[in-house]
C-alpha cells in the first residue's frame, strides 16, 4: 500500500503566486479585471512599445485591441515559479524571445558536435606514416581551440573573427582510454573520471572503449546566424586546416580529403538527424534530436544520480522549451501561445508534485527504483493512481486547476507524472509510455474533456504504438523524436516523452538513456548554459541574470 | 429482442447523466425563443433569410446514387445552407455538460453535424437551419447551466478558472450577466459583439442542483477513483471499463492480427 504524499509542493509557489494568506481551495473570486496595467512586465512593454512607436512609423504592440477594445487582462495575471528553484519571474519572461538563457541552452545543442579521432589518426599513421602522440594532440587541440572560433591557420593572416565575439567556442577531447586522458592537457579534457559518478564513469568507459573524441561547439553566432547544418561544415573546415598545420600536411595532399571526409561524415555526430522535404530542415535542427539525445544532454543524471525523477524533470523542462517553445512553437508554427503548454511542465512545482507522489507511492509498493515487474499491470497501477492523485489535486486546489487553465496543459503534466513514475519503477521506458498513454484516456474519461483536437487523437490511438514492432510505429521510445509520425505535430508531449524516456535510466541507475558521447560531450564544463539544472537556467534568463553568446554589441554603436 | 444502446456503465449519478446525454433523453427546462437562440448565434439576423452556398438540392439535378437514396437530406442541406456553429464551454464545477459528452450527444443524436472536442470549449458545425435547432436543444434542456455554461465563438477562456462571487463561469468578453432577477442574460453574441437587447438565458441551478445533473466526476461530488486516498481506492465502473480498453489496444498494437 502506498504512502500518503502530504508534500504538495506546489502550495507555496500558489502562495508565493496569489498571495501568502491566501485561500487556495475557494471556488469563487472577486474578478477585479484590472487590465493589463496590473502587471509589471505588461506595463513595461506597453512603455517600450510607446517609446518605439515614432522610431517605427507604424502603429505598434497595443494589448488594448481585442474584440472591440476589451483590454486584455481581465483575470489575475500571476508570476510563475521556476520549479525547485526560488526564482519567481513572469509569464513573459519564458518565452524564449525575452528569455536569453533558454535561447543558449538551444544554441548549445545546434552550435554542438560530436567528431571522433580515431579515424583521423589511423589516416595520420597508417597513410601518412605520421606519428600521433598525447604531445601532437595537445599541440592539436591548442591550435584548434585558435582556429575553431574562426581565426586563421595555414594560410597567412587573413580575414578572421573578433576572439570577443566568439570566446564561447571551445574544442575538448574525452576517450574512454584512461592512459590518454591522463597525457591530456586539462584545459583541454572533458574529464570523465572527475566529472561523473564513479560508477557512471566506468560505464560511460566501457561503452566507449579505448576511442577518442572531440566535443565541438562552433561560436553562439555563426549557428545563430546560419543553422544546424553549419556545424559540421564549419567545423570540418577548421579541423582540416588544423590538422594540417598540427601535423605538417600539405595542404592540397589528397589525405586532406579523407580528413575532412571523416570530420564531415564518418566519424560525425550530429545533435539532431536531418528531416524530410516536408519539414525541410538541416542536421543539427531541433526536429530531428531524439528524446534520448536529449535526455542524455541534460546532465543531472550525474549532479543528482541519487534522485531520479529529479534527473527526469529537468530533461522535461528541457524538452518542453525545445520542442515546444521553439521546434513546434516557433519552427513549425509561429507565434506565442505554445510557450504556456510548456512552462505548465517547469513552474510551480505542480509536475514535481505529481511526480514525487507517484514516484513514492510507487517505491513504497515495489521496493526500490526499477524494482517492479516490467509488465502492462506496472503501468496500470501507477499510471491510474498518480492520475487521479493529480486530477484530485487540481479539484481541491482551484487555483492551481486555474494556473494551468489549459487541458494540455493539465493532461501533459499529469501523464507525464505517471511515465516518470512509470519509468522510475520499472527501469522500462515503453512501460513508462504505456502509462503515458493510460493517464491521458483517463483525465478524458473522468472529466469529459482532454486537451485539443489532434492532441486527444494522438493519445487516444496511442497505446496501439507503444509495443509495435512496425517500422512506421515501432521503436524504443529513446530513438523516436519529433518526426516520429504520431508525435509530428502535437504540442505538450515531445517534452515529456524525452523526460519519460530518461526516468527508465535514471531509475535503473544508468549513465546514460542513449549515447554515451552525447552525455559525456554536454558535462563539458565550458557550456555556457546550465545543463545539469535546466530550470535554474530559465530562471536566470527570466530574472535577467544570465549573460548568453552570440551577441553583436561589441560592434554596434551602443543604444 | 431490440437492441437498446446502453451508451455507458456505472451506477452514480454521473454515469446515468452522461448515459441522459448520450441517448439525448433530456429534460427540458426552459424555453428560449427561436429569434434569441438565432439572436446569440450572431450568423443571422433573427427573421433573415438563409444565406445559401449551393441552390436546394431538389433543383441540383442530383445523380442516381445509391449513398443519397439511403440518406434523406437534413432540411438545412436541401435547402443549400451554408455551415455555421456553434460552440459551448462547460465549467469545471460541476456544469451539466462536459466536451465530450457534447460530442457524443451531438455526434448520436444530431444528422450531419460535425463536433469538434476541446478541452475548454466544444463547438458542433451544420447547415445554418440545423445547427440553430441544435443549438436550441442544447440551450433550453439540462444540458446547459446558464451560469456555468456559455455560448463562446472565440476567448473561451474560463472553464478552468474560479467562479465570480455571483455564481458565474468568468468570460474575458462579460457575454453574460447575472440580473437582479435572478436570470442570467446574455449581453453579447457568442464572438463578443453587444446584442440590441439583452437575451434571458434562464436562472442559474443551485450548486445542489448542477452537483445532481453533472457529468463531470469530481472528487467532491461523485469522484472517479473512489475515496480519494490510495489507501481506499473503488473504481467506478466507467475506469474499469477503460482500463480494459486501454489494455487491449496496447497489447492489439503489440500484435495487431
Amino acid at each position: 500500500m502506498g504512502k500518503i504524499h502530504t508534500k504538495k509542493l506546489f502550495v507555496k509557489a500558489l502562495n508565493k503566486k496569489f498571495g501568502k494568506d491566501f485561500d487556495l481551495s475557494g471556488t469563487k473570486t472577486t474578478y477585479e479585471r484590472l487590465g493589463p496595467e496590473q502587471n509589471a512586465r505588461k506595463r513595461e512593454f506597453i512603455e517600450a512599445a510607446k517609446k518605439l512607436e515614432g522610431k517605427r512609423g507604424i502603429s505598434f504592440y497595443n494589448p488594448m485591441l481585442h474584440c472591440g477594445g476589451v483590454p486584455m487582462g481581465q483575470r489575475q495575471l500571476v508570476p510563475y515559479k521556476l520549479s525547485t528553484t526560488e526564482y519567481i519571474v513572469e509569464g513573459d519572461d519564458l518565452h524564449f524571445v525575452n528569455n536569453p538563457a533558454m535561447q543558449q541552452m538551444w544554441d548549445d545543442i545546434r552550435r554542438t558536435i560530436v567528431v571522433g579521432l580515431d579515424m583521423a589518426h589511423e589516416v595520420l599513421e597508417k597513410r601518412l606514416g605520421k606519428e600521433v602522440t598525447p604531445e601532437t594532440i595537445n599541440n592539436y587541440l591548442e591550435i584548434l581551440n585558435h582556429a575553431m572560433p574562426g581565426a586563421a591557420v595555414v594560410q597567412e593572416h587573413m580575414v578572421e573573427t573578433h576572439p570577443a565575439l566568439v570566446d564561447d567556442c571551445n574544442v575538448r577531447m574525452f576517450t574512454g582510454d584512461d592512459d590518454l586522458a591522463d597525457e591530456i592537457d586539462d584545459q583541454y579534457l572533458i574529464d570523465i573520471n572527475k566529472l561523473f559518478p564513479a560508477e557512471q564513469a566506468e560505464e560511460l568507459k566501457a561503452a566507449m572503449g579505448k576511442t577518442s573524441w572531440q566535443a565541438i561547439h562552433i561560436p553562439t553566432i555563426v549557428s545563430r546566424t546560419c543553422d544546424g547544418g553549419t556545424t559540421s561544415r564549419w567545423s570540418a573546415m577548421q579541423l582540416s586546416m588544423t590538422f594540417i598545420d598540427a601535423y605538417n600536411m600539405c595542404a592540397g595532399e589528397a589525405a586532406v580529403a579523407d580528413l575532412a571526409f571523416a570530420a564531415k561524415h564518418a566519424a560525425v555526430i550530429q545533435m539532431g538527424d536531418m528531416l524530410p522535404a516536408r519539414r525541410a530542415r538541416g542536421p543539427n535542427e531541433p526536429g530531428g534530436v531524439s528524446f534520448g539525445f536529449m535526455a542524455d544532454m541534460v546532465q543531472t543524471s550525474r549532479t543528482k544520480p541519487w534522485d531520479p525523477p529529479q534527473v527526469s524533470l529537468n530533461v522535461v523542462a528541457a524538452g518542453t522549451m525545445l520542442y515546444d517553445q521553439i521546434w513546434l512553437g516557433s519552427y513549425m508554427s509561429g507565434g506565442v501561445g505554445f510557450t504556456q503548454y510548456a512552462t505548465a511542465a517547469y513552474t510551480n512545482d505542480v509536475l514535481d508534485d505529481f511526480s514525487y507522489y507517484g514516484c513514492d507511492y510507487a517505491v513504497d509498493k515495489y521496493g526500490g527504483w526499477a524494482e517492479a515487474p516490467i509488465d502492462i499491470e506496472t503501468a496500470k497501477d501507477c499510471a491510474t493512481e498518480t492520475t487521479l492523485y493529480a486530477m484530485e489535486q487540481y479539484e481541491a486546489f482551484p487555483t492551481l486547476l486555474e494556473d494551468h487553465f489549459g487541458g494540455s496543459q493539465r493532461s501533459g503534466i499529469m501523464a507525464a507524472a505517471s511515465g516518470v513514475t512509470t519509468g522510475c519503477i520499472t527501469g522500462n521506458s515503453q512501460m513508462a509510455l504505456a502509462a503515458w498513454y493510460l493517464s491521458h484516456l483517463i483525465h478524458k474519461e473522468g472529466w469529459g474533456r482532454m486537451g485539443f483536437f489532434g492532441y486527444d487523437l494522438q493519445d487516444q490511438c496511442g497505446p496501439t504504438n507503444v509495443f509495435s514492432y512496425q517500422p512506421d510505429e515501432g521503436s524504443p521510445l529513446e530513438i523516436r523524436g519529433p518526426n516520429y509520425p504520431n508525435y509530428a505535430m502535437n504540442v505538450g508531449h515531445q517534452g515529456e516523452y524525452a523526460g519519460i524516456s530518461s526516468a527508465a535510466h535514471a531509475g535503473r541507475g544508468d549513465a546514460y538513456a542513449c549515447n554515451p558521447l552525447i552525455k559525456v560531450c554536454f558535462a563539458n564544463p565550458a557550456l555556457l548554459f546550465t545543463w545539469d539544472d535546466i530550470r535554474k537556467g530559465y530562471g536566470m534568463g527570466g530574472a535577467r541574470e544570465f549573460r548568453a553568446a552570440g551577441e553583436r554589441s561589441l560592434v554596434m554603436p551602443a543604444v | 429482442m431490440a437492441y437498446k444502446p446502453q451508451y455507458y456503465p456505472g451506477n452514480t449519478s454521473i454515469g446515468a447523466n452522461r448515459r441522459k446525454h448520450m441517448s439525448g433523453d433530456l429534460e427540458k427546462l426552459r424555453d428560449i425563443s427561436d429569434a434569441d437562440i438565432v439572436a446569440i448565434m450572431g450568423h443571422r439576423a433573427p427573421g433573415a433569410d438563409y444565406p445559401s452556398t449551393h441552390p436546394p438540392l431538389a433543383e441540383m439535378g442530383e445523380p442516381d446514387c445509391p449513398v443519397r437514396q439511403l440518406v434523406t437530406p437534413t432540411p438545412g442541406a436541401a435547402a443549400g445552407d451554408r455551415i455555421r456553429y456553434s460552440q459551448f464551454t462547460d465549467s469545471m464545477y460541476n456544469a451539466p455538460a462536459i466536451p465530450y459528452w457534447r460530442s457524443y450527444w451531438g455526434a448520436i443524436n444530431c444528422r450531419g453535424c460535425d463536433p469538434g472536442t476541446l478541452s475548454g470549449r466544444q463547438i458542433i458545425e451544420a447547415r445554418e437551419r440545423d445547427i440553430e435547432e441544435y443549438t436550441k436543444v442544447q440551450m433550453d434542456s439540462e444540458m446547459t447551466d446558464p451560469a456555468l455554461a456559455t455560448m463562446r465563438g472565440c476567448t473561451v477562456h474560463g472553464h478552468s478558472l474560479r467562479l465570480d462571487e455571483d455564481g458565474m463561469m468568468f468570460d474575458m468578453l462579460a457575454r453574460t450577466e447575472l440580473g437582479s432577477d435572478g436570470n442570467v442574460y446574455y449581453a453579447k453574441d457568442q464572438v463578443g459583439i453587444p446584442l440590441d437587447k439583452k437575451i434571458n438565458a434562464g436562472k442559474p441551478m443551485s450548486e445542489a442542483e448542477t452537483a445532481k445533473r453533472t457529468t463531470i466526476f469530481r472528487c467532491d461530488n461523485i469522484s472517479f477513483g473512489g475515496p480519494c486516498t490510495a489507501e481506499s481506492r473503488s473504481f467506478d465502473e466507467g475506469l474499469v471499463a477503460l482500463h480494459h480498453m486501454w489494455e487491449r489496444r496496447s497489447k492489439w498494437g503489440f500484435r495487431p492480427e
